[in-house]
């Protein structure tokens, strides 16, 4: 394709048909040959194959971060509490039997439950419970923040008390997380575990597993597949019903192909356009994501004159075309009315989502002072979330707010690029996600003045007292109907006058084969893999 | 008026009319195209059908008018493109073999030192340092463009500047620029204005590749890379994908197939062949 070649002619012209020919063949072959497991779906009944396209480092639970990697920790690791189906407003037992919180919200106990045993026989004990943690928390792996500054005690036998230095009512919510998975850390400690930087335990933990789960960890190649098995000596009430599981890494036109045809029983990230026209016969699940899409605009004059102006912030409120976003992003989406996303404690309810109101942001954008408005809209181009692109969006955007008379420059870069950008509160308008790190409005402070996302829409601490009262209030807030109160406060006043306009949460679609069972979505690890069940 | 011979060759047809074709749309887009090429105001992802016969797009943009207004980005921009390469390649390969030495040695080593990249690779590294815009593209390709003239025009130079008539000139006082001008430059334009000619095809192919790559136009203008790149998200709704491709193969086909009648008219070697086939 070299613009030097002598005799470029016909053949040049070709050359992008047969690269789409190629690249198509590779996709499919990609699809196909790394199906060793899967008989049509059918005969064996017992082998599972889901599709999912990887984001995927390691499968040790005290590293893992990634949504595949939280698959098969949800899977391989028993947490100490869990959720029940997709409910994540109120964790219930797993390993533990209860919890509870002290009047302050500095003390969890734990009391642990008896009789759980690892995938080998032996025991769970209190202090496999506190290595894990202990781990987890030293090892400066990425979701060690979940812990920090959580001290952990054992008590006696079964009770385990975890200490934090402020109120920490979301404890309860983290513990569920699938990197804090408790292993086995007898068998860990032999394969080079230890609860500080200097772990060497993480290669081991990537060819088997260590835990107490309803499935062991068989092989894992992080950029092709992993394959679970059955604990057949699985102590807790749900058995697997499976012998085997394989997740596998295809791109999502690919996982549509493949589900179509029976070569997969699950496809995780279809986008909402690759959903219509499947086959009747497969299941659709299609539920709003954690995500919220948001869009910042920079509260700092040194980064620009216009979107630092509040009345500016209020007209791109107003301007923006909310239900033309969701048509974008497909059914199941829905508007995100605040933050703060809808399946989550202390969500704001639907119908106080903002409206579109051309009118009233013109009278905004006028009495903002600004003239004729030219700002900059950054965001990452290759990016897309749920199988929705922010390409798109970016340009749905652009287009509402001209007819508010605001002309949008759309910079998209590569993540990395854009990301720089976006942490160092440089971008005049930005087009973000935010994904909750544990289903706990707690998480969703970082909006406020001077903290991280805050500062990233150049808002400094000091900037907005009323809300800074307000957020400090639902911090301290303890028990769930305060707590609910005060972070409904914090989004209404958010939405008035802060630079963040929630835009929406797009939806997780999901395919299954009709034979596939118990699917639900889970807003912290996609998919429990021992919920599938077979008809 | 008779066409020249070498003009009436079925393929040097029907390039030159595919050719004259799109500069027309270029040109008249505003009056051809049936809707606005931005408006979102249609049907999202509706297959091709009365009212928007190329289908529309994710976003509800009609795809026909989308193309048309493509043609007035990639078209001038790469026929700039080529002529820039053309300017700056064939002066720098017209002075390193006229002078010859220290001059000869310096750009055709700098000129080897861009042909040891691969194209596309150098010219995506040089339009990521830039920054994506369809400018910065483009002084990207003229980046990795220019050195294939400067070594064609000073090979055909080098042939040139020893023959009598160029020597007399240098001795008659005739300034090298002058020289140049007058006595060379007329002797080796045919073969460069071949080269130019069929090098349009892969200048609009590596431009719009770039677009594709994201490099290039800046959404929401119709480039056609760009919007390929957009058909890709939707592979089931091919025709987001297909149309502004097929814009681009006509192009290059087009201009391909004119270059090649260029360079068969321009070479007396193939003369005799010309006339047998000749329309």
């Amino acid at each position: 394709m070299a613009i030097r070649s002598r005799r470029p002619r016909a053949k040049a012209a070709l050359l992008p048909v047969l690269l789409t020919g190629a690249l198509a063949l590779a996709a499919c072959s990609n699809g196909g040959s790394s199906a060793p497991a899967s008989q049509g779906g059918g005969t064996a009944a017992k082998t599972l194959v889901i599709d999912t396209s990887f984001n995927l480092k390691t499968a040790d639970p005290g590293r893992t971060y990634e949504p595949t990697g939280l698959i098969v920790g949800k899977a391989a690791y028993d947490t100490l509490l869990t959720f029940d189906g997709s409910d994540v407003t109120k964790p219930v037992p797993s390993l533990a039997d209860s919890y509870e919180l002290s009047a302050d919200g500095k003390t969890l106990t734990l009391k642990l439950h008896q009789g759980a045993t690892f995938a080998d026989g032996s025991p769970v004990t209190a202090d496999d419970v506190v290595f894990s943690l202990d781990r987890v928390r030293d090892m400066k792996g990425t979701p060690s923040f979940l812990l920090d500054g959580v001290k952990v005690e054992k008590t006696d036998e079964t009770t385990i008390t975890l200490t934090s230095k402020t109120a920490n009512p979301a404890l309860p919510y983290i513990l569920p997380n699938p990197a804090l998975g408790i292993i086995n850390s007898k068998l860990a400690k032999e394969h080079g575990a230890t609860a500080d930087p200097g772990d060497k335990a993480e290669q081991y933990l990537n060819s088997a597993s260590v835990g107490s789960g309803p499935y062991t960890i068989e092989s894992v190649n992080i950029s092709s597949q992993v394959v679970l098995k059955a604990n057949t000596k699985y102590w807790g009430p749900k058995k697997p019903v499976y012998d085997k599981v394989v997740l596998r890494n295809v791109e999502s036109a690919t996982q549509k192909l493949n589900v179509a045809r029976g070569d997969s029983q699950v496809a995780l990230d279809l986008s909402g356009d690759q959903v219509k026209g499947l086959p009747g016969n497969l299941q659709v699940n299609k539920t709003p994501s954690a995500n919220v899409v948001f869009l910042l605009a920079n509260r700092n004059s040194a980064v620009s004159e216009t979107t630092s102006n509040p009345k500016f912030a209020e007209a791109v409120r107003k301007g923006i075309d909310y239900t033309g976003l969701l048509e974008l992003a497909g059914e199941g989406s829905v508007q995100a009315p605040g933050v703060i996303p809808s399946m989550i404690l202390g969500a704001l309810p639907a119908d106080q989502g903002a409206k579109r109101d051309v009118e009233g942001a013109k009278a905004a954008l006028k009495e903002s002072g600004v003239t004729d408005p030219k700002v900059k809209l950054e965001y990452p181009s290759e990016l897309t979330l749920n199988g929705l692109s922010l390409q798109g969006i970016a340009e749905r955007i652009q287009a509402n707010l001209k007819e508010v008379g605001i002309t949008v420059e759309l910079a998209p870069s590569p993540v990395t690029t854009a990301l720089d950008n976006y942490r160092n509160g440089k971008e005049e308008l930005g087009l973000w996600w935010w994904g909750p790190d544990y289903p706990d409005p707690s998480d969703y402070l970082v909006f406020l003045p001077g903290k991280t996302v805050g500062l990233r829409a150049g808002w400094k601490a000091g900037a907005d007292k009323e809300i800074e009262a307000a957020g400090d209030k639902a911090a301290a807030a303890i028990g769930d109907d305060a707590r609910k109160q005060a972070y409904v406060d914090v989004q209404t006043k958010l939405n008035a006058s802060s630079p963040f306009i929630p835009l929406i949460q797009p939806s997780q679609n999901i395919v299954t084969a009709a034979s596939v069972t118990g699917l639900e979505f889970h807003p912290v690890w996609t998919v429990d893999v021992a919920d599938l069940g077979t008809k | 008026m008779k066409l020249p011979q070498a003009w009436r060759q079925p393929l040097a047809i029907v390039g030159g009319v595919v050719a004259v074709a799109w500069l027309v749309i270029a040109v008249a887009a505003p009056l051809l195209a049936p809707h606005d090429p931005l408006a979102q105001d249609l049907p999202r992802l509706a297959p091709p059908g009365p009212g928007h016969w190329f289908g529309t797009d994710q976003l509800g943009r009609d795809i026909l008018s989308r193309v048309m207004y493509g043609a007035r980005l990639s078209i001038p921009l790469t026929l700039l493109l080529v002529a820039l390469s053309v300017l700056v390649g064939g002066l720098l390969g017209a002075c390193a073999g006229y002078f010859g030495k220290w001059a000869d040695e310096t750009i055709m080593r700098f000129a080897d030192l861009v042909f040891a990249f691969p194209t596309v690779i150098l010219a995506m590294v040089v339009a990521a340092a830039l920054g994506a815009s369809l400018a910065n593209a483009v002084l990207a390709v003229l980046v990795v463009a220019w050195p294939a003239y400067a070594r064609v025009t000073r090979g055909l130079v080098l042939g040139v500047r020893e023959r009598e008539f160029v020597i007399s000139g240098r001795l008659l006082g005739f300034s090298a620029w002058r020289s140049l001008r007058v006595d060379v430059l007329p002797n080796i334009t045919g073969p460069i204005l071949v080269l130019a000619t069929l090098d349009i095809g892969t200048a609009l192919l590596l431009l719009s590749g770039l677009s594709f790559l994201g490099l290039g136009a800046k959404p929401p203008s119709p480039e056609w890379g760009a919007m390929v790149a957009s058909g890709v998200e939707v592979f089931d709704s091919w025709w987001v994908a297909t149309f502004p491709g097929l814009a681009i193969l006509t192009v290059v086909l087009a201009f391909n197939f004119l270059g090649d009648t260029l360079r068969d008219a321009l070479d007396p070697r193939t003369a005799r062949a010309i006339k047998e086939r000749a329309l």
